[in-house]
């Protein structure tokens, strides 16, 4: 049974998603570490790092995802747990960009995926299980 | 059995008390200066001769002690995450009556391997992964402790998952190895009971001998615990109660010292404020915390480093000057209140938790670290410091909230341990707690604020 580490990342109290993709990763049988909302990128490594969670989901509703998530590949990289997949999902920039723009953006930052709005969570979930089989 | 002798040996004075637990109240109380660096037996013996010249049918079917001689339980704790299981151990060492003399997290290396060995705790509490998460690290940290070169008692109380293996590795070099309950079994969730009942079995079984406290075990026939975690005891009877006794609720004690400054608190369960988010680790509701940077002779210097106010006061600054260079030095009263003001206010407000408030696309959202104590309603001083003091209620005044963030108690009762029974009675709280409870409220002295 495999940990995931799942939280709304920065200043963002959307807990209603959160909730769900606890819920989905659990019937799926995973291990889920829920930090719930205004999570900061340090504790998301600290989760990490003391469960030995294998993947960590973002979720950013509010729009300032890109502030908040700066960085957090080479966060993880510094730390040793550069090996830990980074999933991303939500509202993650405000307005109508195109969303490759705001994949492209969000990769760069060390995000392995990146969700769309409106995205299924089993779709994820799906995603989630084959990339942790190859990692 | 219903005759006791209670002491508390270790600190500037032994303390004894004669008790009879067939009738509420405290027979008899003695003190002796304390001759820890020949024998703490002498300070006993002269307390007992005490009792005995004073009361003629001084006599008692068992003797119970709690001790800080010799530095009091020394530990050294180990974690791997500084916010999240190092803080854990810190808080499992605490609420055992430890004082922490070093704490490290993540890898262990070869430097803070020979700190340790030059620290000599008694006990060292390593910890570190949640249930089922990292082993790497405290597996890392087993190893490197078991090339410590020297033999002490060290409790594994890490990710269960690798605790066989930890047990092999340590067993191999005889250290003796010691295995509890992890303190932090999954993210966020502490659970220090386990780890701080061995750290007591441990205290009885090895660290008594080590301390050539062992003589003692002739006279004193079956409790023997660090004077804190007797403390402890009794607050948590006090503030709980038994079946047939209620309780005082939700209470804080402070203890200031030469060194260090203690506070407790004990609390109930409460559901955080509606909108609140609580962050960080779940605090127990029995913490104590322990600052050793606070204290009124030893650590004076830092005290007045730490308050400009005091500072400004040039014959203060004087004192403390003189207090560094003679430990034994005549003390000015006044001063050591001010410098135990100090220390109170700054220990409770590193003790108590705190509100912050963000501003959010959602409007103000405010974020609870800690511990919230604004529904105590009543307040212990222990230790001379606090029960000599020209006002106590100046002292313990210190610990009320004065800033809006800071979760301490708004109105509050203050309560004096002027016979300093509270060390002794934590010793009977177990085994007696209506008797101990009631004899507790009979004593204590309520103060004005």
């Amino acid at each position: 049974m495999e940990t995931v580490v799942i939280g709304v990342i920065g200043a963002d109290v959307h807990a209603v998603g959160n909730r769900i993709i606890e819920y989905a990763l659990k019937q799926e049988g995973f291990n889920v570490v829920n930090l719930g909302v205004m999570v900061s990128q340090q504790e998301f490594l600290d989760a990490v790092i003391e469960t030995n969670a294998k993947a960590v989901i973002v979720s950013s509703l509010y729009g300032h995802g890109e502030l908040d998530c700066r960085g957090m590949g080479d966060r993880f990289i510094e730390a040793g747990y550069g090996h830990v997949l980074l999933f991303i999902g939500g509202n993650l920039v405000i307005g109508k960009t195109d969303f490759n723009e705001v994949e492209d953006k969000f990769k760069a930052m060390g995000f392995h995926r990146v969700f769309p709005p409106n995205s299924d969570i089993n779709e994820g979930i799906e995603r989630l299980k084959e990339d942790l089989l190859k990692s | 059995m219903t005759r006791f002798c209670l002491m508390d040996v270790g600190s500037t004075y032994t303390k004894g008390c004669w008790v009879d637990t067939d009738q509420v109240g405290i027979l008899a109380w003695a003190s002796a200066p304390t001759t820890a660096s020949t024998d703490i037996n002498e300070g006993i013996q002269n307390v007992l001769n005490q009792l005995k010249t004073i009361y003629p049918d001084f006599n008692y079917e068992s003797m119970r002690l709690c001790s800080s001689a010799k530095g009091g339980l020394r530990m050294v704790a180990i974690g791997l995450v500084e916010d999240l299981t190092l803080k854990a151990a810190r808080m499992a060492c605490a609420n055992a009556g430890a004082k922490l003399v070093g704490a490290y997290s993540h890898k262990l290396n070869l430097q803070e391997l020979k700190e340790i060995e030059t620290l000599k705790p008694d006990i060292i509490l390593l910890s570190g992964g949640t249930d089922g998460g990292n082993e790497e690290v405290v597996l890392h940290n087993a190893k490197k402790l078991a090339k410590l070169n020297i033999k002490l008692p060290i409790l594994y109380a890490g990710n269960k998952s690798c605790q066989d293996e930890i047990h092999q590795i340590l067993s191999e070099v005889n250290h003796d190895v010691r295995i509890s309950a992890n303190v932090m079994p999954s993210y966020g969730v502490l659970n220090v009971e386990s780890a701080r009942d061995q750290i007591r079995a441990c205290f009885l079984e090895q660290i008594i001998e080590a301390k050539g406290l062992s003589t003692l075990t002739s006279i004193v026939q079956d409790i023997i615990m660090p004077t804190p975690a007797s403390v402890l005891d009794a607050l948590s009877l006090l503030a709980y109660g038994t079946k047939q006794e209620k309780g005082l609720g939700d209470l804080m004690a402070v203890d200031v010292g030469g060194a260090t400054t203690d506070v407790y608190s004990l609390t109930s369960n409460q559901a955080p404020p509606s909108g609140v988010q609580i962050k960080g680790l779940i605090e127990p509701l029995v913490k104590r915390s322990v600052e050793g940077d606070l204290g009124l002779r030893i650590s004076a210097r830092h005290v007045l480093d730490l308050d400009s106010e005091l500072q400004a006061d040039e014959d203060l600054s004087l004192y403390v000057d003189k207090l560094t260079h003679e430990i034994h030095g005549s003390s000015n009263p006044r001063y050591d209140e001010n410098l135990a003001s100090t220390c109170v206010k700054i220990a409770s407000r590193r003790h108590a938790g705190r509100l912050e408030q963000i501003y959010t696309s959602m409007g103000l959202e405010t974020i609870q670290y800690g511990k919230d104590l604004r529904s105590v309603k009543t307040l212990i001083g222990i230790g001379g410091p606090i029960v000599y003091a020209v006002e106590p209620s100046h002292i313990l005044n210190q610990v009320k909230q004065t800033e809006a963030d800071i979760l301490l108690p708004q109105t509050i009762e203050f309560i004096l341990d002027k016979q300093y029974i509270l060390s002794c009675l934590g010793l009977l709280a177990k085994t007696h707690p209506d008797w101990a409870l009631k004899t507790m409220k009979h004593h204590l002295e309520k103060i004005h604020g």
